[in-house]
């Protein structure tokens, strides 16, 4: 289960928005309790993909290691990745797939027209061959 | 002492420590003291093969380790070693952001390709575009996955389950002999990307089912049985009409082999031609029957040739044909399929329109009976049969296999009577003495003492577990076969 406070699930839903039509992606911060999640920072990263980023996104594992120092230096986990889904659905694509990590939790959200349509969160397994859907709560 | 910064989600594999400090002059020492501490780390981290799993990136400091001299850069005290994982994605499923393109290598190495007209620049990228699922990675499996990956075939799907063994080497050429105990999955993938580093191999370790078939199924253009049992050929077949794929088939019997391409562009199907399995036990397995180890690399590449021409669009695939290849005639014939109106899944009122159960449906029990343990009434243990051979009793022990199997080994005291001769040779037995039958396994000499006790023979006994279980108990020195 991962539940994303109101402050930086604003913050997600903000950015999906103002790269739309191009896809977002980005860092959450936050606790784990008993394996229950909740995500108290979304901190924004830049979409590195070289081509067109409608429907790519990359990580600079760069700005991963940022993310991961963020984290430590305010007591915090690094919890998962968001990324969005310009005009299509918040599933969890093959290319996510194959780019995955099965350490975090990959939350998507679908932006249709510009606005927000909806979200999921993904838990792919460590052979990137299939991504199960996490419990996923936000206001 | 090197210090390591552990990721929060690996942490429950590090006894919650979020950094642990270890001894290492490179990179690589450090990562293994690492996993040597923490053992379950070392799953999260490395694939089966030993290699840093394709989603982790290690820097030293503020640098990737990629970069500089990977796994074996230097540490020095005081350093810091970071593990970041790789991430990427989007929504692309079917466009991807770059069209496809050889490469210069490529180019080299597809030349041959390149410069005829039906392949060309054309050809060689559909091929590449192209994602092809093999249905086994067995003695079909083999040419096949080599010519597939060799021809440069993008995207190569295989589904398997099995463990190579020292029988599979005399046809599976896929596998070598130092291949024994690994998984057909990864001895396949490593050969074929031995042969083609350029094409993606997607291991799919399980046995296809009525559950996976459809899923399996959708992400790839065409399906290639390689398979040898009825319930599965049903199966492949049945998915292949429901999801709209072509179904390249290929099956061997002893020195004889049949290909052909069913269900493709209004083309029949397998059921067309076989509405209904043959009773389970009819037609013997490779297993059980044989097979020259040749003949799948003659039916496999039939099997590849069919795939490719169907990627490129040329020349005239097996359709509606069904061709029969007879090893020791060397002889090729056609038969002429038709597509059957009333077939019950691509027919004009299809009555199968999900799929079944393929093991009820080819009659196969689900679970055998287990064998009752210990020796049963009418049967008796090698190692009693050993001991009476060396008291000296008075006993008969008759070996009812066929002569070639004579030959590759048999127990010397016992008398050679095939179980297809026994009645014209019966008057060659006397019913006062004691009877010991044996075969492989013990299924023929159930045969031969049921028949003997109709015969009139009162006193004659089952070898449990045949000559197989005999090289087990008694005498190591027999071979197995």
């Amino acid at each position: 289960m991962i539940e994303i406070e109101d402050q930086p699930w604003r913050e997600m839903v903000a950015h999906a928005r103002k790269t739309y039509p191009n896809e977002c992606c980005g860092a959450m911060l936050g606790t784990v309790d008993n394996g229950s999640k909740r995500v108290a920072i979304a901190m924004p990263l830049e979409n590195a993909s070289a081509g067109s980023q409608q429907q790519r996104y990359e990580l600079r594992p760069e700005d991963l290691l940022k993310a991961d120092r963020e984290a430590r230096r305010r007591k915090m986990d690094l919890i998962g990745i968001y990324h969005s889904h310009p005009d299509c659905g918040a599933y969890f694509s093959e290319t996510d797939l194959k780019n995955s990590c099965p350490w975090y939790s990959f939350v998507v959200l679908s932006i249709q027209k510009g606005e927000f349509d909806h979200a999921n969160s993904w838990l792919p397994n460590a052979e990137q061959t299939k991504a199960e859907k996490e419990e996923l709560i936000y206001k | 002492m090197a210090k390591v910064l552990i990721p929060t989600p690996l942490r429950q594999y590090a006894d919650k420590h979020d950094s642990v400090e270890l001894r290492g002059s490179t990179v690589g020492e450090v990562l293994g003291a690492l996993t040597k501490q923490y053992q379950e780390l070392r799953g999260q981290l490395y694939n089966d093969e030993g290699k840093l799993r394709s989603f982790v990136n290690v820097y030293l400091n503020d640098d990737d380790i990629r970069y500089l001299k990977k796994e074996a850069t230097q540490v020095k005290d005081g350093d810091t070693i970071s593990i970041v994982p790789s991430i990427a994605g989007g929504a692309a499923v079917e466009a991807p952001a770059q069209p496809v393109t050889l490469s210069k290598d490529e180019i080299l190495r597809y030349s041959r390709h390149l410069i005829m007209p039906e392949v060309g620049m054309e050809g060689q990228l559909k091929l590449k575009s192209a994602k092809v699922l093999m249905i086994g990675a067995g003695g079909l499996g083999a040419p096949l996955g080599m010519y597939l990956a060799a021809a440069g075939v993008g995207r190569i799907g295989i589904v398997d389950f099995d463990v190579v063994d020292f029988t599979n080497l005399q046809r599976q050429v896929i596998h070598g002999t130092s291949d024994v105990g690994r998984k057909k999955l990864d001895s396949a993938a490593d050969t074929m990307h031995e042969i083609n580093p350029y094409v993606q191999i997607d291991k799919h370790e399980t046995a296809l089912s009525s559950e996976n078939a459809l899923g399996l199924f959708k992400d790839y253009d065409i399906i290639v049985d390689g398979t040898d049992n009825f319930p599965t050929r049903y199966l492949v077949n049945d998915a292949c009409v429901l999801t709209g794929k072509p179904n390249v088939y290929g099956s061997i019997f002893r020195f004889e082999g049949q290909a052909t391409v069913f269900a493709y562009q209004g083309g029949p199907c397998y059921r067309c031609l076989y509405p209904e399995p043959p009773p389970p036990g009819l037609v013997p397995s490779c297993a059980e029957g044989g097979v020259l180890g040749i003949l799948p690399g003659t039916i496999g590449l039939i099997q590849a040739t069919e795939t490719v021409k169907l990627i490129l669009g040329k020349g005239e695939p097996l359709v509606g044909r069904l061709l029969l290849y007879d090893a020791l005639a060397m002889r090729f014939r056609e038969l002429k399929l038709r597509k059957n109106p009333e077939c019950p899944v691509c027919g004009e009122h299809p009555t199968v329109t999900k799929l079944i159960d393929y093991q009820q449906f080819c009659g196969i029990p689900q679970h055998e009976p287990a064998p009752p343990p210990g020796v049963a009434e009418g049967e008796i243990d090698p190692v009693e049969v050993k001991a009476k051979i060396d008291h000296g009793d008075r006993f008969v022990l008759i070996d009812v296999r066929e002569p070639h199997e004579y030959q590759i080994c048999n127990i010397p005291f016992a008398k050679l009577i095939p179980l297809g001769e026994l009645p014209k040779r019966v008057n060659e037995l006397n019913s006062a003495d004691e009877i010991v039958a044996h075969c492989k396994s013990g299924m023929r000499s159930a045969k031969a003492v049921e028949f003997l006790k109709q015969a009139g023979f009162k006193k004659v006994k089952n070898m449990k577990g045949g000559i197989l279980a005999w090289s087990d108990k008694v005498d190591p020195r027999v071979a197995k076969y």
